[in-house]
């Protein structure tokens, strides 16, 4: 008997079957969709240069989160390491570009600021590792303390130079505008001004080129004579650093405290011509920072602000210790 | 307040059958769904697992064949290097240049002095020596074979015999003999050719393999710089000591297999979580929804039960109470649900009409038995009563008081043709005076007139009906248990007068009285009077059957004082006297 309100039942029916088909279809396509993970984030990583071996380090840790993340990774950086401008650039272009995320290391604490700000008022999280800018935008930062570094060195200087009665300290430090470089000194100063043997230190400021690195030293040397102990504090000025003693062939005479791994500046050790290395962690800096801006991007709260990486003193004498081989010489 | 209502409402509606089906049924298929998804995830687990471990270990067999590669190739390299050192010098300078520049792996051949482990040569392609040697970390005095026959292979270190240029390499010792002399050759080797194997090793989609010597030191890993960096670590202190095969270690899956001859251990790493977990993760969220649409699809064929089945059940159920309360007043009303249900509702409607039939029927046939019965009794001739009178009659005609004689005669007639009425039940008031009257007069002559009477009967109250025969046993009582008793004269008043709608009849005596427990035995008390005939409970039934529960008779008495009896009867007249 098709009444009324057999039809009403049917169309109960009818409803119920269509609404199951749709859970149905609406879960398997949510099953199918967690089985392909697609979710690809582009993430631009702008550094002070793309040529040293620091950076090399950090492109390869980068790249190492990159792809363990599944992340599209743009590295890049200015030609010449003082270039704020290409810098400030290059983020405009990452953050007009669609980029989900940036890691950056600035040139120039201040005039870096406004770039890094523009950034984050776009949504776009900047990571900052090695060296720092002054933007309060900033996600997370991730470095070495440079403050502590600077008082390794110190700790390094008193080690290598335990011959020495009085110390005339020379420190060749790249730009005054960059972040890292003046803390690491101001470490330093901090740290080596207790020791009653210190005579006089003074800075002398270089482009942070191992050309002009090396003039800076030469300059410093020849204008006083007594300084006895060199400390510098990035790759390119420990190169500078190293060639000039190694041209003035006054190797033993000058104890170099000297910064990160490059090889020419582990041959140096090797020889004499530096005294000690304060040997970063790039890699880890370049993977974490990665690794954080895709956190940042998949929308997760950090729970650190800042995030320190490893510093270690390498000497000669332990240079070749296995776990000293493992920080200083990079596997390729 | 309206929380508590739906709650409330909520147990209701559990405690129906529809809702005790629905909680069954879907905690029935929930803990099928669940204790079935249980089985499938542990089996599921188990054969996931078990693939992760085949390919796992289909993996550590490649890269174990990968190795042996090397070693074979390194095997060659030494020969070749023993073959240099059989040569002259400058043969041995050309084959092993050849060597360090040709095989992608090989880095440099170094000759040691074997007392003090000086260097004496080093062939090292187009990497540079360095003039002064500050450490070298390819030879170690330790590391020197026993015999020419075997070789050592060191734990990776960087090469830092080269201006400039640190690679990671493993150093092979080994001994050859030259024209001077034994000598310590060490053939210096990368793993470009196994790394780009083991590199390109997945195992899911974040599984890897790295290789490892006997002691746990990785000596190859394709996230190698990871582990330098300190963000990676591999829990190579207890997969050092585990045996070939595979095993699973917080959430990871490990195949391990061992080159036998160089005691390097191959290591597939795959987790379990990514793989496993995540497919699982996937098969539950779709359990969640099966559930949901069981529990769903439960509470729609609940709903429908409750409207076909259990509604109409409960509606048939009120039905039958109320009819056993009052079956008579019942009027049903049918149920309307399924198929079952119409037809019970149908049976049990019908089933309504007939009880309520038969019980009219049964009702009607006990009034007209009791009707029979009660003009039967009234038909009968009470032959005490009868004998008596006949005695006395004789008695006067005896002593020739024949005047008497036919009077007593008269009266006697009257009272039979009275009693009989043509079979009527209801007679005029006045012939119902007549016969009490007739029956006085008799007795009045039996019991020499101890007692006296009087009547006092409202004029119009002689037109209407009245059962008959329903004084006569009144005063029969009156004189048997009032005045027989007494010793001075007694007095019998019938009073017969109107009152609204009905009439009364009251017959007082001033006999000796009854106790209140003997007027109520009187009503109670079935069967004849005294003298046989008709009881007073018989006057009383009679009338209730014809009028209803509320007329009837009423007794009033005092011990000593005397006794009124009234009888309430409704007025009626003659047509409906006649419709009875």
């Amino acid at each position: 008997m098709p009444n009324k309100k057999n039809l009403k039942w049917y169309v109960a029916v009818l409803l119920f079957v269509a609404a199951t088909a749709f859970l149905l279809n609406v879960s398997y396509k949510a099953y199918i969709d967690t089985g392909a993970r697609s979710s690809k984030y582009r993430i631009s990583m702008i550094m002070k240069s793309t040529d040293s071996e620091f950076f090399k380090s950090v492109f390869s840790g980068g790249n190492a989160a990159a792809t363990e993340y599944n992340v599209e990774l743009d590295t890049m950086g200015p030609e010449d390491e003082e270039d704020y401008e290409t810098q400030n650039e290059m983020i405009r272009e990452a953050v007009d570009g669609g980029s989900d995320g940036i890691v950056f290391s600035a040139v120039d604490f201040n005039a870096n600021g406004e770039a890094v700000d523009y950034a984050a008022s776009k949504g776009v999280p900047v990571v900052i590792i090695d060296s720092d800018v002054n933007s309060d935008k900033v996600s997370r930062r991730i470095s070495t303390d440079n403050y502590e570094a600077g008082r390794m060195a110190a700790r390094a200087v008193i080690e290598a130079s335990e011959g020495f009665d009085e110390f005339h300290i020379g420190i060749v430090n790249f730009d005054r505008n960059t972040e890292n470089g003046r803390q690491r000194e101001q470490g330093f100063r901090e740290a080596i001004s207790t020791d009653e043997r210190v005579q006089s230190i003074e800075s002398t400021y270089v482009l942070s080129t191992v050309d002009d690195a090396c003039r800076g030293t030469k300059e410093l040397l020849a204008t006083s004579p007594e300084t006895n102990v060199i400390v510098t504090f990035n790759e390119w000025t420990s190169l500078g650093v190293g060639k000039a003693i190694y041209d003035l062939g006054n190797k033993d005479s000058v104890s170099v405290i000297a910064f990160d791994s490059n090889e020419v500046c582990v041959n140096f050790l090797e020889t004499g011509e530096v005294d000690a290395l304060i040997v970063q962690n790039p890699y880890a800096m370049g993977y974490l920072g990665v690794e954080s801006a895709y956190r940042l991007a998949e929308g997760e709260e950090l729970s650190e602000d800042t995030v320190y990486t490893e510093t270690t003193i390498v000497t000669r004498e332990n240079m070749f210790e296995p776990e000293y081989q493992r920080i200083l010489f990079k596997y390729e | 307040m309206k929380v508590s209502r739906i709650v409330k409402e909520i147990k209701d509606r559990l405690n129906t059958a529809s809702g005790v089906m629905t909680l069954l049924v879907v905690s029935i298929i929930t803990v099928a769904l669940i204790s079935g998804a249980a089985v499938f995830i542990h089996i599921y687990h188990a054969s996931m697992v078990r693939n992760v471990m085949i390919s796992g270990e289909q993996a550590t067999g490649q890269i174990t064949d990968i190795v042996g590669n090397y070693m074979s190739d390194i095997d060659n390299s030494m020969e070749r290097i023993k073959y240099a050192f059989r040569c002259d010098e400058e043969e041995r300078n050309e084959i092993l240049n050849a060597l360090v520049e040709m095989r992608p792996d090989a880095v440099a051949v170094t000759e040691y002095d074997m007392e003090n482990g000086e260097l004496l040569n080093a062939w090292t392609g187009t990497e540079i020596l360095k003039p002064e040697i500050y450490k070298n970390l390819s030879f170690d005095m330790d590391l020197l074979p026993s015999n020419a026959y075997y070789y050592t292979i060191s734990k990776p270190h960087v090469e830092s015999i080269f201006v400039n240029s640190y690679p990671w390499v493993v150093s092979i010792t080994g001994i050859v003999s030259t024209s001077e002399g034994l000598r310590a050759v060490v053939l210096d080797s990368k793993f470009s050719q196994i790394a780009a194997y083991v590199d390109n090793i997945g195992i899911g989609s974040h599984g890897y393999c790295f290789i490892m010597d006997s002691e746990g030191d990785i000596v190859y890993h394709p996230q190698q710089q990871l582990i330098f960096a300190g963000l990676k670590k591999e829990n190579t202190e207890v997969l050092k000591d585990a045996p070939d095969g595979s095993m699973e270690e917080g959430g990871i899956i490990y195949s391990i297999k061992t080159k036998e001859d160089s005691g390097w251990r191959t290591v597939a790493v795959s987790f379990v979580d990514e793989t496993i977990t995540d497919n699982l993760m996937r098969c539950l969220s779709l359990l969640l929804v099966l559930i949901f649409i069981v529990i769903a699809a439960t509470m729609i064929s609940s709903i429908v039960l409750t409207k076909h089945i259990t509604r109409p059940i409960g509606e048939l159920m009120t039905a039958m109470g109320e009819f056993e309360k009052d079956a008579s007043g019942f009027s049903y009303k049918p149920v309307r649900g399924s198929y079952e249900i119409n037809s019970l509702s149908d049976s049990f409607g019908h089933l309504v009409i007939r009880i309520q039939e038969l019980m009219e029927k049964v009702k009607n046939e006990e009034t007209v038995l009791r009707k029979t019965e009660l003009r039967a009794l009234q038909a009968q001739i009470n032959p005490h009563f009868l004998y008596n009178t006949l005695d006395s009659i004789a008695w006067m005609c005896e002593d020739g008081r024949n005047k008497e004689a036919v009077e007593m005669v008269n009266a006697l007639a009257r009272l039979f043709r009275i009693s009989i009425s043509k079979g009527h039940e209801l007679i005029p008031v006045e012939k119902e005076v007549e016969h009490a009257k007739s029956y006085l007069k008799i007795q009045n002559f039996r019991y020499k007139n101890q007692f006296s009477y009087s009547f006092n009967v409202e004029e119009k109250c002689l037109k209407y009906y009245c059962n008959k025969i329903t004084l006569q046993p009144i005063i029969e009582n009156a004189i048997y248990h009032g005045i027989n008793r007494m010793i001075d004269e007694g007095e019998i008043k019938v009073d017969i007068y109107s009152e609204g709608e009905d009439v009364i009849f009251s017959v007082s005596d001033n006999g000796v009285g009854m106790t209140k427990e003997q007027c109520e035995d009187i009503l109670k008390k079935d069967g004849p009077g005294r003298t046989g005939g008709i009881g007073i409970k018989n006057v009383n039934d009679r009338v209730k059957i014809y009028f209803g529960d509320k007329y009837g008779i009423n007794i009033e008495s005092e011990p000593d004082v005397g006794t009124k009896v009234t009888i309430r009867m409704p007025k009626i007249e003659e047509e409906y006297a006649d419709a009875k």
